[in-house]
């Protein structure tokens, strides 16, 4: 029972999905109505999901049907697809209840929540993958379900940034497909099934090394590109433009989270870190990850479109989670997941903020924002809180993480400097060609802080214009003197209500209670670490 | 949690008080309620803090932070120092501040974030590990920052990002240091000698000192050191004088905390001695002293002028910390009490100058004697202490930190340290006696009755004012006359670290 439960959380929104799809075409679903089923269905979703992550499906698998020969469709839930799903179930329906609120006044809603919920089915679907043909194939339909959502506003800006994202994502996939196709080849079992550790017949993959090398490469930038990674990063910023439930959930966790789960997927699963750790792609992906950090913080710094500040941010941040990723040991997997948990609570966090500011008074720029912390005390308190844990300061989530992944650095360092393991240096630096490669996770780490405080500069000059308002100063001459009067920039707003509040709180209060108590899931991620490194 | 509760009260109190000011609505209209909170607070705060010092040497541990690393408090000598420095001068300053404060607006804000900023330096006084330290750090900056911006003018709020970032910026370089540190140490608790594990460090010594000195700047930040001093001269000045005095003489103090902390308790001054780092450290502190000295010298504005004063003589301790030497650091914490006791009375009485009359530049202050004599007295006292001129009680520290050098087997530096100390001394005189000197003896040409004219001959500040300051010169005076007991204290903890 519980091995056909497996296919249950990706296929049930994508069917409901399609449903409401249909529904709606033929007549206007009524409103009431069409929540209830949304959410319904979303929360039921979710109920399953967290059902298969705590009780059961250990170790089962179901193979839903053969392609051909040895390719199969085929479900798995093990440790790192628990934390992406629990992820993803946790996020979806509180983004569901926010959306409902923010969607209030649009049209063609009911095409809009079909696809809203398909994307939850997809994303699942990746999550609970069993082998690298699944992930693929639910990573492709990813793009097409997601692509009408970008196109939602059906403005000629819309129009262009849809059509941007369908070209990265599926240019994107096609690399990735590369990868697939040799891990294949050169696989140990003939399949691609995911394995702590790598599938890969290392005595075959030897012969070839470079090129295989290269494939990985290939790949990870192929994947890379739904995880914004520089140089094929370009889409996210533009997707902006999708309304912020979207933006929020798929731009800033699950389309991208995705990206960045199948490279952890290829890394630690398919190709293995036996294989890479040392060799020149490792020093590639590193490098290529560290230019995606400063990038993305530097440009965020100098947006002054709010969403678009965070979407750059978004890129610098999921890059963490590939500079985790290739520090390929035991402690970067660690990093690198727990980076894109407590990313996703942060970012979908501050981006709910900001759709809950374009609502109640429309505004979009930053410099629009004075003043309005005392106008919308709730929302400003809960941005506070994501920014701060956003920059790394001690006591919330994203502080943990980064100092895991900094940690993560400086072994990886100590080891490729030859300072550290005899044994995995010989091999090393014979790989490492030029000796300062070995210094590239101390640059790591150096980067890791500069990102810190481009975020804290992006992050806190929001807060800084909120609360603090330029006052300007009126003096007025009249016969007793000078008289002088402070002038508020004043708007009417508020906070926005419950629908939009509570999905806020309830991330504030996660952020400072991994903050302050990350153990229990350190040692659930540190297993899977263990396992898979 | 377990442990010293009575450790955690000085830290939540004024923070919990700070918030309720902050949001109390009834805070904002009726200034009566909002003295009375805001002074039984910092009353109460003072004395919850000698009773957390005087609770014993228990530690607190209030929860794990990460698998090794937990959120701690604990009391011991240089927390004794600290903390009740801190303590002391937020109560004399809040003081002065009910009065100060009435010519700004928005006074229930700027009184909240001052109680919350005690807390916050409490709890970095009390931290016992380095991650605890960490946190409390990066809190003070975040609350320190209303206060510069108080008047949020555009040049505050153009001061206050500058502020932010420097200060972030440091933070993060130490958090470099920090990161590598526990790759290399057994645990990061504050120990005297440091908890430096040999075994892990070997081999590494390269990355390892480069850390230590990312540690050294980024911490050195917040004390206004060469290179990273530039928020100093922006952020103070356009804070309310009870800020500036706050900010220059105790927040700057948690840069050398921090220092103090991670070389002493951390590290090991046995470590670092004799390595570049060390030399590094010396002359980025000396180039500081100088500058700073130079700047303020060459300073119009008083209270900026006193912003570069402070860059200048906070680097004066951390050049006596830089010399790994017991003498050295007795001077050092030495001139961490008496440059706070100096530099908030010198920002005091340049924010009664301004309440009374309105003037910032040091080339309007002429006869001032005639509108303040006794504040400029204080003033005048404290000034001469900053020399350095015995019996007041900068001479002691600078004594100590000469002496200090000149034992300390740096080389060139043990004779270079006293030269460039003493030269700094003279321009501290030249910048800040000139107002002592023209406003008692204005000189024959000059005009008295633009003074009389706006009625300000004779217009002392009030009470409130000047009993604060009075009690800092005071202090300054019989900490130079009788500086026995501190320094035996001061030479305590020195015994315990080297």
């Amino acid at each position: 029972m519980s091995r056909m439960l497996l296919c249950v959380p990706a296929l049930l929104p994508i069917i409901g999905g399609v449903a409401i799809l249909f529904a709606g075409q033929r007549n206007a679903v009524a409103e009431r109505k069409l929540e209830f089923w949304v959410e319904g269905l979303t929360v039921l979703n979710s109920l399953i999901l967290g059902w298969l992550i705590f009780g059961a499906g250990e170790g089962d698998s179901l193979v839903l049907f053969h392609l051909f020969g040895n390719l199969k469709v085929m479900f798995r839930l093990d440790g790192m697809g628990r934390v992406f799903a629990g992820l993803i179930g946790f996020l979806w329906p509180l983004a569901v209840l926010y959306s409902f609120e923010y969607m209030k006044e649009e049209e063609r809603k009911s095409t809009f929540f079909a696809y809203y919920l398909m994307t939850y089915g997809v994303t699942a679907g990746i999550a609970m993958a069993g082998n690298l043909i699944t992930m693929y194939l639910f990573y492709e339909l990813l793009t097409l379900v997601t692509f009408p959502l970008v196109l939602y506003p059906m403005t000629r800006e819309a129009r262009q940034a849809s059509r941007k994202y369908l070209y990265y994502s599926i240019g994107g996939a096609a690399f990735a497909f590369i990868g697939l196709v040799f891990v294949l080849s050169f696989s140990a079992t003939g399949t691609t099934e995911f394995m702590p550790g790598g599938v890969l017949d290392l005595q075959a993959a030897e012969a070839g090394k470079n090129t295989l090398y290269l494939v990985f490469l290939l790949a990870f930038f192929g994947f890379g590109v739904k995880a914004a990674l520089f140089p094929c990063h370009g889409w996210l910023p533009r997707a902006t433009v999708a309304p912020t439930p979207v933006t929020a959930l798929l731009h800033a966790v699950a389309v991208v989270k995705s990206g960045a789960f199948a490279v952890l997927r290829l890394t630690y699963y398919s190709f293995g870190t036996e294989f890479l750790r040392g060799s020149w792609a490792q020093w590639v992906m590193m490098g290529a990850a560290m230019v995606s950090i400063v990038y993305g913080s530097t440009m965020a710094v100098r947006e002054a479109h709010w969403k678009r500040r965070l979407a750059y941010s978004t890129i610098s941040n999921l890059s963490y989670i590939l500079l985790g990723a290739s520090m390929m040991s035991p402690l970067g997997l660690v990093a690198a997941l727990s980076h894109m948990v407590f990313h996703g609570f942060m970012k979908i966090g501050s981006f709910f903020c900001a759709g809950a500011v374009m609502h109640q008074t429309g505004k979009q720029y930053i410099y629009e924002l004075d003043g309005l912390g005392k106008r919308m005390p709730v929302t400003f308190g809960c941005l506070t809180i994501a920014s701060l844990s956003l920059i790394g300061i001690p006591m919330f989530a994203g502080f943990i993480s980064k100092w895991n992944i900094a940690r993560a650095g400086f072994t990886c360092g100590m080891e490729a400097a030859g300072l550290g393991m005899g044994a995995a240096v010989s091999g090393m630096t014979a790989a490492a060609g030029p000796g300062i490669w070995r210094f590239l996770p101390f640059g790591a780490v150096a980067v890791l802080l500069y990102s810190a405080l481009m975020t804290a500069v992006y992050m806190l000059t929001v807060l800084v214009r909120a609360y603090f308002p330029k006052l300007i100063r009126e003096i007025n001459e009249n016969g007793n003197g000078k008289e002088e009067k402070m002038k508020k920039a004043e708007t009417a707003a508020c906070d926005p209500n419950w629908m939009m509040l509570v999905p806020l709180l309830i991330f504030s209060v996660i952020i400072i209670g991994f903050g302050v108590h990350s153990q229990p899931l350190m040692a659930f991620l540190t297993e899977i670490g263990g396992a898979a490194g | 949690m377990e442990g010293n509760v009575m450790l955690l009260l000085p830290v939540l109190f004024p923070i919990f008080m700070g918030i309720l000011v902050l949001t109390g609505k009834g805070f904002r209209t009726n200034r009566r309620s909002l003295t009375g909170v805001v002074l039984a607070s910092l009353a109460a705060g003072a004395v919850l803090t000698v009773l957390a010092l005087l609770s014993g040497d228990g530690s607190l541990t209030l929860w794990q932070l990460t698998a090794d690393t937990a959120v701690v408090f604990r009391a011991d000598g240089i927390s004794v120092l600290f903390a009740g420095l801190t303590a002391a001068m937020w109560l004399l300053v809040g003081i002065y501040s009910f009065s100060y404060m009435t010519h700004e607006k928005q006074e229930s804000q700027f009184f909240g974030w001052y109680l919350v900023v005690l807390g916050v330096l409490i709890g970095l006084d009390f931290s016992a590990n380095l991650i605890t330290f960490y946190v409390f750090y990066e809190l003070m900056t975040l609350t320190s920052l209303p206060l510069v911006l108080h008047e949020r003018t555009k040049e505050a709020v153009m001061a206050g990002l500058k502020y932010l970032f420097y200060s972030v910026a440091g933070a993060f370089l130490a958090l470099f240091g920090i990161f590598f540190l526990t790759t290399v140490s057994s645990g990061l608790t504050f120990t005297p000698g440091g908890v430096l594990n040999q075994s892990l460090l070997a081999g590494r010594e390269g990355v390892f000192l480069t850390a230590i000195f990312c540690m050294l700047v980024g911490f050195g930040t917040k004390a206004g050191m060469f290179p990273l001093h530039g928020w100093l001269p922006t952020a103070h000045p356009v804070a309310p004088a009870p800020a500036s005095a706050v900010l220059s003489g105790v927040i700057t103090k948690s840069g050398v905390l921090a220092i103090i902390r991670v070389i002493y308790y951390i590290v090991g001054p046995d470590v670092i001695r004799g390595t570049w780092v060390q030399t590094g450290w010396m002359a980025l502190s000396l180039a500081t002293v100088f500058m700073g000295s130079m700047l303020a010298y060459k300073e119009p504005v008083l209270k900026k002028r006193l912003a570069y004063s402070t860059v200048s003589q906070v680097s004066y301790i951390l050049f006596g910390l830089s010399l790994l030497e017991p003498t050295g650091f007795v001077g050092a914490l030495a001139h961490v009490v008496f440059h706070s006791l100096i530099k908030n009375a010198l920002f005091l009485a340049a924010g009664a100058v301004i309440f009374t009359t309105g003037w910032t530049r040091v080339e309007q202050m002429r006869g001032l004697g005639r509108i303040m004599p006794k504040m400029l007295v204080c003033y005048t006292a404290v000034s001469l202490g900053l020399v350095g001129i015995p019996p007041l009680s900068g001479f002691i520290s600078k004594w100590y930190l000469a002496q200090g050098a000149l034992s300390s087997g740096t080389g060139v530096w043990s004779w270079m340290g006293p030269v460039v100390l003493l030269l700094s001394a003279l321009l501290t005189a030249g910048y800040l006696l000139p107002l002592t000197i023209q406003g008692f003896f204005p000189g024959a040409d000059f005009d008295e009755h633009e003074i009389a004219a706006r009625r300000l001959i004779g217009k002392e500040p009030s009470l409130v004012m000047l009993v604060p300051v009075a009690l800092m010169a005071a202090a300054t005076l019989l900490f130079g006359c009788f500086p026995g007991p501190l320094l035996r204290m001061l030479e305590g903890i020195a015994g315990a670290v080297i």
